[in-house]
């Protein structure tokens, strides 16, 4: 059987399948572990899990799919056993406050009116949206996008999230709230306003 | 009714419009936000912003 799409694994195809993904399993590891060696060991468990996992699929993206399946569960068991690691730097949400409050007028008002985003459709088909949400998440200041990408990411609800970090209800909503406006912030920025949204067509 | 109990800046919608993507909001909270969306042009679209993000998410890494 030679159908070309068809990916079965533990054939060398899919571990040249597996190596072209480590660069986007590492930076989505990088993200949520904020430390090279955590990201490199989950990735590296990752890929091991997937040569050992034999199946087929349809296609690749159904492959791509499984695999950060599996990166996802290596760090949801990374957080379950390491705790709470994250320090907060006092210093730097004191910047983060002060930087954030910017966004907002002193009536409550937004400083910048929102721009219009256009076909969302259009937009989650565009590859390099997805580059400039990465790079904006990135910019997050650690402790807001470690958040972030439990509650959006791994889909955790809110008092896991709590729990995991050992924060308050009340903290939560307030860096949840922070993380996405900012992020809108920088989307409008970097995706939106700079015309890419047009011309990417 | 006195509006000032009612009406909400664009700054609490926000705030709203966040924490309704975590949970259900109270009913008050949630007629506040609907009133305050009904009159404001910008909360609308950073609402449709908060869904694209949103969704946006959840095709990362596919």
């Amino acid at each position: 059987m030679e159908a070309s799409g068809i990916f079965m694994t533990a054939t060398a195809e899919f571990a040249d399948a597996l190596a072209a993904m480590r660069p986007m399993l590492l930076k989505i590891a990088r993200l949520q572990l904020r430390n090279d060696t955590w990201a490199e060991d989950a990735v590296s468990e990752t890929t091991i899990a997937a040569l050992e996992g034999a199946a087929h699929f349809a296609g690749q993206s159904q492959v791509r799919t499984w695999v950060v399946g599996i990166l996802k569960h290596k760090i949801i068991d990374h957080f379950r056993k390491s705790g709470r690691e994250i320090s907060s730097d006092a210093q730097q949400e004191a910047e983060e406050v002060e930087t954030f409050d910017q966004l907002y007028r002193a009536d409550g008002h937004k400083a910048d009116e929102p721009q219009d985003w256009g076909d969302p459709e259009t937009t989650l088909s565009r590859t390099q949206f997805f580059e400039i949400l990465q790079t904006c998440i990135d910019k997050l200041p650690a402790t807001l996008g470690r958040i972030f990408m439990m509650r959006e990411w791994l889909e955790y609800e809110t008092d896991q999230i709590c729990k995991e970090l050992g924060i308050s209800s009340t903290n939560c909503f307030v860096m949840l709230f922070r993380a996405r406006m900012r992020l809108r912030e920088c989307l409008e920025l970097n995706w939106f306003s700079s015309g890419k949204a047009q011309s990417a067509q | 009714m006195n509006s000032r109990w009612v009406r909400i800046t664009c700054r609490e919608a926000h705030v709203l419009l966040s924490e309704r993507m975590d949970r259900p909001l109270p009913a008050w909270r949630r007629l506040r936000l609907r009133l305050h969306l009904a009159f404001c042009d910008m909360c609308t679209r950073v609402n449709r912003q908060m869904s694209v993000l949103r969704e946006g998410m959840r095709s990362l890494g596919r």
